[in-house]
């Protein structure tokens, strides 16, 4: 390596250092910092209080329901959308990729229409099933923000590993359901793995979608994220620094994980 | 050939069928009741006051300050991390040093961590508290940094693999053929690594445009100043205008249509020369 | 156009991939580095093309020191083993590239690469891409992008090992003829023993990170310098503390003068090569190699007892 070679390296690096260290990591330190600075007592009792407990329960709740649901669905939809061919393939591509795109606040408010007591499904309400400003609605709003990433992280996976095997096994006389668990299943394990911590992360922080159709009832309707904001609101920073620290833990846990699991996915 | 063989036969492709039908029929469905009914209300309620309803609450001053806001802040966040983002794919790949695995997990951080937490994060060290003296909070600069947080990642883990994927070998031969570090960056490198660029950048654009939780707390929501779009939206739906509020989202949701499409245009564009 | 490599190391870590090396390559000859897989091979070709730098030695290209020199400004031209075709560019651009960058007028440079494809066979395939040819096409279009700025040294690294063997043996016989057409000075690095002898004046067998000997084919395989030079050219078989090539063995049916007792295990039949597979006295294994003419005249078969004599049997230091 030439001298200018170095140079030029070294410089490129400290830029995407510094770059990372003022985006990322200062805020984050700062807030540690913030939060633990008057002890660690202040930071116990701000969560500790019974809405803080009860959101965080909500965000578990919701959390698991939509997890298991996303990645049953992430996992059928990879499957026909890299083995069958069918009519309107372009189309549920198009419609798995838009949660990506699509601002969780027009999520929440199409969800909100839909729901709404003039709403297609408004008659739900009449019946005496309340969806919107409860948990239901809370729910459907989570799974669509993560509803794509399952499915993301499967069908490379499953394009890379071709159908050869699932043939052979077929030929040996598996039914479909037996080659999908004994072929198929094991060969994806590792994307799917990977794709429902990615679906965790986005449920457990998801915002947008779920302020606009929970009605934000404390103790009743609020999640973690939502009650961040209410403390904030409430001038009780400490109280929101708290939630987030935890929340950000998590968010490590995530990152902890999804390092651990990158280097096997890629070796499948 | 016995006849338990050919009994079996039918049997087996019919289980395949159903098979088939089945998972299809719960993609369909769960596609339909999740994604496609909800978008379908909004379009719908967006029509109610037809063609010129929309318009007239679309090109209200307040929306249209809020979506060039929006516009003009992602192009300048979409391009800021074309640029960055670049770079630290580029690192990550290339460069080697100690910790090198730790800065690559750090690079999901905007993803793992909830969009409200990174909002009251950089208010933190950016903010009227903040410990290092730059106090940017409710001003243009937040709703750009804070874009900046959420949409990092989607450019350098679109151009990560792609760089990965480069034969090295390919610019040893531009070399070794007389050409410059310049032009086998230009000739070479760009080319190949360009699409890939391009698709990060319209995804990091298409959120961009969308982001709500992390601009909550640091703009402040000040119509006409720092009220983005979605800001918007949300307090239009509060204050209960549902139509206002369904005109502008049908705009968005219009920009994240056309952006998937651009995206999937480019990958296509990109894989012209792999195909016989 | 002569290179002289001397005193060449290179480390990559713990491993020494070259130690001490040093090499001449004449003028206008056709040289290969032949070797095992580790033995240095590629890395010293990668040297001298200015691709790793060395950690002690020099190299000098047409009398130049070219050691601190970047790749782009020694004049070699460089094919890789996997092509390294430029994916985005059409075979006329992968080959004018060299041009291009150079700034030629269009058109010498539409001329030379019309020449060139024509050299390698390829004008009609001029505006496909690369992904549109196959492996033989695609070196050969290297080859061709390689040659196309005239270099001094053509480094070629490994340039058939990705193809099969059929589209290998055609392009080896076309490399000679190519190089007696224009005569460039020409280093191609390789594992395979035939192919560099079929191919090579002049072939430098390396083994972890040495030279073992440099010489022309015919002398490598009569005069091997050292036990590795002999069992990677050509075949061999022991002969109590030597070697011995398997068709310098003499099978007699009598004893006589310097010959030792063996029993016959097998006698395999090759074709017009027949292989016998003898077990001696004391027990150790070792195989003869004969023309089917031969073992007919003896009558070989199986359990057999025979007594072999050695002809230019080597015992290496």
């Amino acid at each position: 390596m030439t001298v200018t070679d170095l140079a030029r390296r070294l410089g490129l690096r400290g830029l995407a250092f510094f770059y990372l260290a003022a985006i990322l990591l200062g805020p984050l330190l700062v807030v540690f910092y913030r939060t633990f600075e008057h002890g660690f007592g202040a930071a116990w009792a701000a969560l500790s209080t019974a809405e803080t407990v009860n959101a965080f329960k909500l965000t578990l709740i919701i959390t698991a329901i939509a997890v298991p649901l996303n990645t049953v669905f992430g996992i059928a939809c990879a499957l026909a959308i890299v083995r069958r061919r069918f009519p309107g393939k372009g189309l549920v591509n198009a419609f798995v990729d838009l949660p990506l795109a699509l601002s969780p606040v027009v999520v929440g408010l199409a969800l909100f229409l839909l729901y709404g007591r003039d709403g297609w499904f408004g008659f739900l309400g009449d019946h005496g099933i309340q969806v919107l400003f409860s948990l239901p609605a809370m729910v459907i709003a989570t799974i669509f923000v993560s509803l794509p990433f399952v499915a993301r992280e499967v069908v490379p996976t499953l394009r890379e590993i071709g159908d050869e095997q699932e043939q052979a096994a077929r030929t040996l006389g598996a039914s479909p359901w037996q080659t999908f668990r004994r072929i198929t299943l094991p060969a994806i394990r590792w994307a799917v793995i990977y794709g429902v911590i990615l679906t965790a992360a986005r449920c457990l922080g998801e915002y947008g979608a779920v302020a606009v159709v929970s009605g934000r009832l404390q103790g009743e309707t609020e999640t973690a994220t939502l009650r961040v904001e209410e403390r904030y609101e409430s001038f009780d920073l400490a109280g929101a620094y708290a939630i987030s620290i935890v929340l950000a833990l998590i968010a490590v846990l995530v990152l902890v994980a999804m390092t651990v699991i990158r280097p096997k996915e890629e070796a499948v | 050939m016995s006849t338990l063989e050919i009994a079996a036969k039918p049997t087996r492709i019919q289980s395949e069928r159903a098979s088939t039908a089945l998972s299809l029929g719960l993609v369909t469905t769960y596609l339909t009741l999740i994604v496609a009914l909800p978008i379908a209300a909004l379009v719908f309620e967006s029509t109610n006051a037809g063609a010129r309803g929309f318009w007239e609450v679309v090109s209200s001053p307040e929306s249209m300050a809020a979506l060039k806001l929006t516009l003009g802040t992602s192009v300048a966040v979409a391009l800021i991390n074309g640029v960055m983002g670049t770079v630290t794919a580029w690192v990550l790949v290339r460069d080697s040093f100690r910790g090198k695995a730790l800065v690559n997990a750090v690079i999901d951080l905007p993803f793992a961590l909830p969009t409200i937490v990174a909002g009251l994060t950089l208010l933190a060290l950016y903010g009227p508290q903040s410990p290092i003296g730059i106090n940017v909070a409710f001003t243009k600069v937040a709703i750009v940094l804070a874009m900046l947080f959420v949409t990092m990642p989607f450019v350098v883990r679109t151009v990560q693999p792609v760089l990965l994927e480069l034969d090295e070998e390919m610019e040893q031969a531009a070399k070794s053929l007389g050409a410059t570090e310049l032009q086998t960056f230009r000739r070479v490198v760009l080319p190949n690594v360009l699409p890939g660029i391009l698709s990060g950048v319209a995804l990091a654009f298409a959120k961009a445009v969308g982001e709500f939780g992390s601009l909550v707390i640091i703009t402040g929501n000040l119509p006409y100043k720092t009220q983005v779009s979605s800001v918007f939206i949300f307090s239009r739906i509060e204050s209960g205008d549902r139509s206002g509020a369904a005109a502008v989202a049908v705009v968005l949701l219009a920009i994240s249509f056309g952006l998937l499409l651009l995206i999937g245009a480019i990958r296509h564009y990109a894989t012209r020369h792999d195909r016989d | 156009m002569s290179i002289v490599a001397s005193g060449i190391s290179k480390r990559f870590g713990d491993f020494t991939a070259l130690d001490d090396v040093s090499l001449e390559v004449e003028s206008g000859s056709l040289t290969a580095l032949l070797g095992p897989s580790g033995s240095g091979k590629s890395t010293l070709l990668r040297v001298i093309a200015g691709l790793e730098q060395p950690d002690a030695g020099e190299i000098v290209i047409s009398g130049e020191d070219a050691t601190e020199k970047a790749p782009q400004n020694r004049g070699v031209g460089f094919v890789f083993q996997h092509y390294a075709a430029f994916k985005h560019m059409t075979v006329r651009d992968n080959v004018a590239f060299g041009l291009t960058v150079r700034k030629k007028p269009k058109d010498e440079i539409r001329t030379r690469v019309d020449e060139l494809l024509q050299l390698v066979q390829l004008q009609p395939f001029a505006h496909r891409y690369p992904a549109q040819l196959s492996g033989g096409q695609r070196q050969r279009m290297a080859l061709a992008r390689a040659l196309a700025v005239e270099p001094k040294v053509l480094l070629l690294d490994e340039p058939f090992g990705a193809l099969d063997a059929r589209v290998r043996a055609e392009l080896r016989a076309w490399l000679r003829r190519l190089h007696d057409e224009v005569h460039v000075t020409t280093v191609f690095v390789t594992h395979d023993q035939e192919e560099a002898m079929e191919v090579a004046d002049q072939i430098a067998v390396m083994n972890k990170g040495r030279i073992e000997q440099v010489g022309g084919p015919r002398d490598l395989y009569e005069e091997p310098a050292t036990e590795f030079v002999m069992s990677f050219i050509g075949p061999t078989t022991r002969i109590g503390d030597g070697w011995v090539r398997p068709h310098d063995l003499e099978l007699l049916l009598e004893p006589a003068a310097g010959t030792s007792e063996a029993m016959i295990e097998r006698v395999v039949h090759l074709g017009f090569e027949v292989r016998v597979e003898l077990l001696r006295v004391d027990g150790e294994k070792m195989w003869a190699q004969l023309t089917r003419d031969r073992c007919e005249e003896l009558e070989l078969a199986d359990g057999q007892i025979v007594y072999v004599r050695a002809a230019g049997e080597r015992v290496f230091a």
